[in-house]
């Protein structure tokens, strides 16, 4: 089975990353792009070597899975397009900018009985499969705490819109930190404090940096620090790190570490070059396969749904100064 | 020449000990302490003078800086005692255990005649001095984000182990942690929220990691992780400061110019430094009483940090938010 795949909107930068992944792959075809932007949307099919669609629903139905890379307050008028015409979904992070969007998307998916997949790349990145595996050997026994960074730059563009992007760093970087948490230990966030910073580091109004407290439901305690706090000059966009303390030990995962160092005096720029495995391969391999093994996805829409729950708790946090309670319910039971 | 007194032999008392030898204008004349054997150690390894505790140091020898080196739990009542004494003090941080303690020292201390002094060493290290001097020379513009990290070495040799109980050390927040919220304090000044967390619930004490958010009356946000995490074997520190124009950033892992491999698994890393930070920090407070000024850091200074550091262990105990 070769699976047809187009993309709804590339208003995300990481749609070239997945289209190169979809055309080094033999079991799918990227059929075509459409884009609300027709510039952008005629560039970026130039640039992925394939057609650009100026009416999504004549896409939709040449495809058999859409990957939808729009601002992420249009994800939910998307989904439930592509849900219309039977077309299973892989959704760029964060799932939505509100909780109801979110489980609109989850229900039209359920309804229309194709798939719903959110795209969280950092759990293919090899080293943090590895940590996964470890933890679940019980290699440093009962993980206590964790510290986790996601900085980035500031990415500027949509990204700093809070209508369009929903929020700024806190939204941006908090839910891939909280995806792996869930991943690995299999527990839900009961409890979120946050602090937020407006504009501290760059000219924007929207949040620029922040930092989080969390607890889980078995008492392990998580900080993630989401802040744009990379400056220019930074030799690379940013990271995701995380220290996993548990009872008999305690890893260090640094996601991103596998990278050589290029000094070019002619762009007077020092920079770092990943030699690490494609996550972003990963994740559409994983995606393609979903689709012809038919399977469930391995990171769900309830999974986006809770990451970005977490961070919305965290805005609510930072306005009221205290931590705000979580619900506790888990996957399967009515929600919201 | 200032007769120093060294009150308690342990630990941080042979560190003060082996610094005072460098430290020009003073001599070690006494050491005080309430075990025999570490009385002896110190006749032995200084030929001084050894007496069992601050009274009889008082009684019956002739000091001129009392320099207290016990559990954080006695520091409030060792230094009534050495004003009751009218002594020049210096004392290792934290300033005390408790708010009360604390505020005791305050009021003591405000028309004292002698002077004191609060050993946060941080302070005096080479490195943390240079980001300091960055920062406030304007080089990443308005800081925005701070995050450090101190730790991952063996847990602290106390007597009675008195590290491991909260009530008398105030576990890794007070006594490690302490360092950082000092340091931060020191460049961005007064805390307004403070929200933490310990795994002390769930770990033994020998395990304890803490995280702690502070939120700055200038708006700065900090992330201060302390861990007794004996598991890594080699202490490190680390310290991010992000502003508007730039980042500062610091590992001391990185910064050892010496690494030393012998035995597998046991390689040694070392810093260089040609003048050790507990020197220099003794150094100020000999040449604060040689000057007839006050030592870098007060009591009513260490007070401040003792207040966030005091209401950080509140809100991990409580899980509420810390407004100061």
């Amino acid at each position: 089975m070769v699976v047809r795949v187009g993309f709804l909107s590339l208003a995300h930068m990481h749609a070239y990353s997945y289209g190169r992944a979809l055309n080094s792959l033999s079991n799918c075809i990227l059929v075509g792009i459409y884009d609300p932007n027709q510039e952008r949307g005629t560039k970026g099919a130039q640039a992925m070597n394939t057609q650009f669609f100026s009416d999504p629903e004549k896409l939709l139905t040449q495809v058999d899975a859409v990957i939808i890379c729009s601002e992420n307050n249009r994800h939910r008028e998307f989904t439930e397009l592509a849900a219309q015409y039977g077309c299973h979904v892989l959704c760029e992070k964060p799932i939505a900018t509100t909780m109801e969007d979110g489980q609109a998307m989850i229900d039209a998916c359920q309804k229309a009985e194709v798939k719903l997949q959110i795209a969280f790349p950092v759990r293919f990145a090899t080293p943090v499969r590895q940590v996964k595996t470890m933890l679940d050997r019980g290699y440093i026994g009962e993980v206590v705490a964790i510290s986790g960074t996601n900085h980035g730059q500031m990415p500027g563009g949509w990204f700093v819109n809070p209508v369009l992007a929903g929020g700024g760093a806190v939204m941006d970087h908090t839910v891939h930190v909280v995806d792996l948490v869930r991943w690995f230990l299999g527990q839900e966030f009961v409890s979120v404090y946050a602090e937020a910073g407006y504009g501290m580091l760059w000219d924007v109004d929207i949040d620029d940096c922040g930092m989080l407290s969390m607890e889980l439901e078995g008492g392990t305690i998580v900080t993630q620090d989401p802040s744009w706090s990379r400056p220019r000059t930074n030799p690379t966009w940013g990271d995701v790190t995380l220290r996993i303390v548990g009872t008999k030990g305690i890893i260090d995962l640094d996601a991103y570490a596998q990278n050589f160092v290029v000094y070019d005096d002619a762009q007077n720029k020092v920079s770092q070059r990943s030699f690490a495995e494609d996550m972003d391969l990963g994740l559409i391999v994983d995606f393609i396969a979903m689709i012809t093994d038919d399977r469930e996805p391995s990171i769900t829409g309830f999974d986006g749904l809770k990451a970005m729950e977490v961070a919305l708790a965290a805005y609510e946090s930072a306005r009221a100064h205290k931590p705000i309670a979580l619900n506790r319910q888990r996957q399967g039971s009515e929600y919201y | 020449m200032i007769r120093v007194g060294v009150i308690g032999y342990g630990t941080i008392g042979q560190i003060h000990c082996r610094a005072l030898q460098s430290v020009s204008g003073c001599e070690l004349a006494v050491v005080a302490d309430v075990d025999a054997g570490a009385r002896a150690r110190a006749q032995e390894d200084y030929g001084v003078d050894v007496v069992s505790d601050v009274e009889e140091m008082l009684q019956t020898t002739d000091v001129d800086l009392v320099d207290i080196c016990v559990p954080t739990y006695l520091h409030e009542q060792v230094m009534v005692k050495a004003m009751e004494g009218n002594k020049h003090i210096f004392c290792e941080k934290p300033l005390a255990r408790s708010l009360e303690e604390g505020r005791r020292l305050v009021d003591l201390s405000s028309n004292y005649a002698q002077k004191i002094g609060i050993g946060h060493v941080v302070r005096f290290t080479p490195a943390y001095v240079g980001i300091r001097q960055s920062v406030e020379g304007g080089e990443i513009g308005q800081a925005g984000v701070v995050r450090t990290f101190r730790g991952g070495s063996q847990f602290p040799v106390g007597w009675q182990d008195w590290f491991a109980d909260v009530d008398l050390s105030g576990g890794v927040i007070l006594d490690l942690a302490i360092h950082d919220l000092d340091f931060c304090r020191w460049l961005f000044g007064d805390v307004k929220r403070v929200y933490a967390k310990t795994s002390r619930k769930r770990t033994e004490a020998h395990l304890e990691h803490a995280m702690i958010v502070l939120r700055f009356k200038s708006g700065v946000i900090a992330h201060i992780e302390g861990s007794w995490t004996n598991l890594e074997g080699q202490f490190y520190t680390t310290i991010e400061i992000a502003g508007k124009n730039g980042l500062i950033s610091y590992d001391s892992r990185e910064t050892n110019p010496i690494t030393i491999r012998t035995v597998p698994e046991q390689n040694v890393h070392v810093g260089a430094v040609a003048v050790d930070p507990y020197v220099l920090e003794l150094q100020d407070m000999v040449q604060a009483i040689l000057e007839d000024r006050p030592p870098l850091v007060s009591v009513a200074d260490a007070f401040g940090t003792l207040q966030v550091a005091l209401a950080a262990l509140d809100s991990a105990r409580t899980g509420q938010v810390i407004e100061l």
